[in-house]
Order: C-alpha cells, then sequence, then structure tokens
C-alpha cells in the first residue's frame, strides 16, 4: 500500500484535535442557552396568626404556610416586635410555632404590632431559614371568673380570679341569685336592681373578693328566703351578671359579663 | 488479532456501557444533584429534572470508541496505536472540558434563596463531588492504551514455542515468505521441513537429513529469499 501510516495519523490526529477545540469553543459560546434557571415556586413561608395580650404575657403565634408539594417542618428561631423591640426565641410544639413576650405596659396601648424574624427548619429535608415581616392585630385577653363562694349569716363571700392587662374596677351587680340544683329549685336569695358593690384590681393576676351583706336593705326587690344554705340541699349556682370597668390608657372601656359557678357545700351531693 | 489489543476495545466498551447506568461525575445532594451521563448533565431540583447538554459530552464517548477500536480496525501499522492513545487523551480532556463546564456554568454555592409573600426563604443544599466508577474505567483505558503504544501491544508476552514448525513458520511470516503448510511441516521453494517426533528433517528433492531447529530455520530462509517477496500481514509490523 503507497499510503504512508505516519502521514494518515498525523491527519487524523490534526481533525480530531481541531474537533476537539471546536467542540471546547462551541460549548463556551452555547453554555447560556443550555442552561436552565430555578427557583423555588409555591414555597412555604410564615404569616403571623394571633398575637394574644394576657396577664400572664403576649402569645405570638406563628403559621408556617405549606402551599404545594414543599413541606416545610419548623424547628426553632426566633421573633422580634418591632414596636416594643422585643426579641425572644421561639417554641414549636408540635408543629405549632410560638413566641412568649413578657407582657410591658406599652402593649397595652397598641391595636397592632409588626413581627420579624427567622424561623429555622427543614425543607424536604434540607436545612432551610424563613425570614418574615409581618403585621398582625393585637387581642387583649381578659379572664375574669369565680373562684370560690360562701354564703353564710346572709353574708355572700365570693372570691374572683382575675386576670387582665389593664386594672379593672369589677361592680355593680345587676339581678344576682344563689339557688338550688334540684328540681324544682329553690332560691336563697335573689335581687332584682343594681347592687353597687365595687372592687379594684390592679393589673395582672389577682384574687380579688367582693363580700355583700345580702338584705332588704340592697334594694326594695331584694328577695331573702335563708340567711344560710337550705338543710338537706347542698348543690347550689350562683347567677352573677357584673359590670367591669377595664382602666385603658386611651380610656375606660365598661362591659357586662354573666359570672356563674355551680358548687357544693358540706359533705355529699 | 491481540489480546491486549481485544483488552483495550473491551475497557472502551464498558466504560460506554456502563456510563449508561452510573455519573462519571455527581454533585450529590438531598434536594439538588447533578450528574453528568452520556447524553448530558441531569439536574435534579426539588423534585423538578433538567437535562443540560453540553456538546463536548458526546465527544467524550465518541473519541473513547475510537480509542478502542482504531487497534482492531487498523492492524497493520503501529501508528493506529499512536491514534488509539491519542483518542483516549481526548476522551479524558472532553470529560474534563464538560466537568469544567459545570463549575464555569452550573456553578452552586450550595444554598438557594426565594422570595415569600412575608420575606423570604433560604434553603442549604450541600453538595458533595463524586468522581463515578466509569471514569475510573477510562483512566484504565488511557492507560492501557499508553502502555499497548509502548509495547507495540506485545507485553503478554511470547508464548514459549513448543512446536518448531511453529517457530519456523513464525520466521517466515515475520520476514513475508510464502511458504505453504504440509502435513507436520512447512513447505518453501523446494524444501519442506518435517517434524518427526522430536527431531526436524530437511527434505531437499529425494534427500533427507536430520537438522536442528536452528539450520532449518536459515534453510528455509534461504529457499524463501529465492522467491519472489509479496507483502504479508504482521500486526503493527510497521514502522
Amino acid at each position: 500500500m503507497a499510503t504512508n501510516p505516519f502521514k494518515i495519523t498525523l491527519l487524523i490526529s490534526i481533525l480530531s484535535i481541531a474537533i476537539a477545540l471546536t467542540l471546547i469553543w462551541g460549548t463556551a459560546q452555547t453554555a447560556p442557552n443550555l442552561i436552565h434557571y430555578s427557583t423555588l415556586s409555591n414555597d412555604p413561608y410564615i404569616k403571623v396568626e394571633s398575637i394574644n395580650v394576657t396577664a400572664n404575657g403576649v402569645y405570638i403565634r406563628l403559621a408556617v404556610i405549606n402551599n404545594g408539594a414543599l413541606a416545610f417542618t419548623p424547628t426553632g428561631g426566633w421573633v422580634e416586635v418591632v414596636e416594643t423591640g422585643q426579641v425572644v426565641n421561639v417554641t414549636v410544639i408540635n408543629g405549632t410555632v410560638i413566641a412568649k413576650l413578657p407582657l410591658t405596659p406599652k402593649w397595652v396601648g397598641l391595636a397592632s404590632v409588626g413581627v420579624k424574624g427567622i424561623v429555622s427548619g427543614a425543607l424536604n429535608g434540607s436545612r432551610a431559614y424563613i425570614a418574615f415581616f409581618d403585621v398582625a392585630p393585637i387581642h387583649i385577653i381578659n379572664t375574669i371568673g369565680i373562684a370560690d363562694v360562701s354564703y353564710a349569716d346572709c353574708i355572700l363571700n365570693v372570691t374572683l380570679s382575675v386576670n387582665t392587662v389593664v386594672p379593672v374596677v369589677i361592680g355593680p351587680i345587676i339581678n344576682m341569685s344563689l339557688f338550688t340544683v334540684s328540681t324544682p329549685g329553690y332560691y336563697v336569695f335573689e335581687t332584682i336592681g343594681i347592687v353597687n358593690t365595687t372592687v379594684y384590681a390592679p393589673a395582672g393576676s389577682h384574687n380579688v373578693t367582693l363580700t355583700i351583706r345580702v338584705s332588704p336593705a340592697l334594694g326594695r326587690y331584694t328577695y331573702v328566703y335563708s340567711c344560710n344554705y337550705f338543710s338537706g340541699f347542698s348543690k347550689y349556682t350562683l347567677w352573677l351578671p357584673i359590670g367591669v370597668t377595664y382602666m385603658y390608657p386611651t380610656g375606660n372601656v365598661t362591659s357586662y359579663t354573666l359570672l356563674t359557678k355551680t358548687f357544693v357545700v358540706g359533705g355529699g351531693s | 488479532m491481540r489480546i491486549e489489543a481485544l483488552l483495550q476495545f473491551a475497557l472502551a466498551i464498558a466504560f460506554i456501557v456502563l456510563w449508561v447506568f452510573m455519573p462519571t461525575w455527581l454533585m450529590s445532594g438531598v434536594n439538588y444533584s447533578i450528574s453528568l451521563t452520556p447524553w448530558g448533565y441531569v439536574v435534579r431540583f426539588f423534585g423538578e429534572t433538567y437535562v443540560i447538554p453540553p456538546p463536548t459530552v458526546y465527544a467524550v464517548w465518541i473519541f473513547a470508541i475510537g480509542a478502542g477500536l482504531t487497534p482492531l480496525v487498523w492492524r497493520r501499522s503501529r501508528y493506529s496505536l499512536y491514534l488509539a492513545v491519542l483518542f483516549s487523551v481526548l476522551s479524558i480532556s472532553m470529560l474534563m472540558d464538560t466537568i469544567l463546564f459545570q463549575q464555569r456554568y452550573l456553578q452552586f454555592h450550595g444554598y438557594t434563596i426565594a422570595p415569600t409573600p412575608t420575606g423570604y426563604i433560604y434553603v442549604s443544599l450541600p453538595t458533595r463531588p463524586v468522581l463515578g466508577l466509569p471514569t475510573y474505567i477510562l483512566l484504565a483505558l488511557t492507560i492501557l492504551s499508553i502502555f499497548n503504544m509502548v509495547t507495540r501491544a506485545r507485553w503478554l508476552g511470547t508464548r514459549v514455542i513448543e512446536d518448531p514448525i511453529v517457530a519456523v513458520e513464525r520466521v517466515l511470516k515475520a520476514l513475508h515468505i510464502e511458504y505453504s503448510r504440509i502435513e507436520s511441516g512447512v513447505e518453501v521453494g523446494g524444501i519442506k521441513i518435517i517434524r518427526q517426533g522430536s527431531s526436524l528433517r530437511l527434505v531437499r528433492g529425494s534427500e533427507a537429513i536430520e537438522v536442528d531447529l536452528k539450520t532449518a530455520i536459515i534453510e528455509t530462509i534461504k529457499a524463501g529469499l529465492k522467491q519472489p517477496v509479496s507483502v504479508g500481514v504482521v500486526d503493527y509490523g510497521e514502522d
């Protein structure tokens, strides 16, 4: 054969090296069109679900909104309330993210606050952080309940447990009654009209006692059937419709609420 | 066909077949991964899959086939072994260039940030680079082709020739002397070398004498050179 193997090899070598170089160059040229940019869509985010201001503290509940296939599992994080400057770590209880802040006087005068922070966790198994800022209205939660009742010698002692954000004035009482829980029921006493007994409770968690002498002196329509519990009846119910005046910095707000308590006296039922 | 060259071809085929099933290069991660397949980069991102085909990736396996096939197709000259080395080196170069493409254009910092209605989400996506098994086979192919080039594909060693007739035949083949096989021997020109048991007999016309292997080879060459020399085929024999 006349062909020189060296020449053939040289020719093929040059050709293949040229192809290789062309491909490298061509790849670099076409790279911007080849690559594909993608970002997360329908990614989970954080919303402030509720802000409850109670006498025990401020509870901020954060909701993780998973819309789509991506699931975010929170494990920790922190929040800052912009208006008060408070910064606390959140706690995660069964997937619910809650931050508890101490109650400061500033909270009472606010209607809504901005909450910012970061919640850390896992997104489909990858470590992820969600930074958020959200404005949410404040719910001020005041609770007043009857803790204990005693009635003897026409004197009614009602212990009220008061959990309020602001100082309150409890009273007056309108149309209260004490009756037996039985069929038929019997009134121990009943008042028709306003009993002007008030008691003051400061902000926070306290027990206050209302002491009322139940007698016709309270008003024209006060009916007292007994100055003590009936013998033979041990289960009673106290109806106590009462006015509560909340002393907010912006002004006093009075609302009426019905407090009831069913209780058992002595032994047995 | 030399076993050494077949081995080189087998490695090339093994590389390509294996590559179909496992990547040569991989950035492994939980929700984000990049793997290099014969048809391009397969990028997985939170359940979505994209194929990015850089043209150099096709050259990787085309050159690898060339490196395996050239010594089988072109057996006359040792230059085919040189060419196979060039192809295997080009194949590795193309693979490296494809990996560089990932480093340059599919660069990934290990996290992604996306806006949300109330802020941003930052997702950490750590990845670990892994060289796959096919890459090591390609490396072995290159090393073998270089070794074959250096040894002219003869590193498996010359077999010990037990049959003296085969030894005579080899010499004749190497010198491109035409001969014909006869029963238990060879015939060159007017002479025959016949094996009888463990000894060789030189038959010239009606005369027959007992010779040793050295004499037998010299006599056959003498007889062979008297006839026109034709071109025979010796694997990778030419310069």
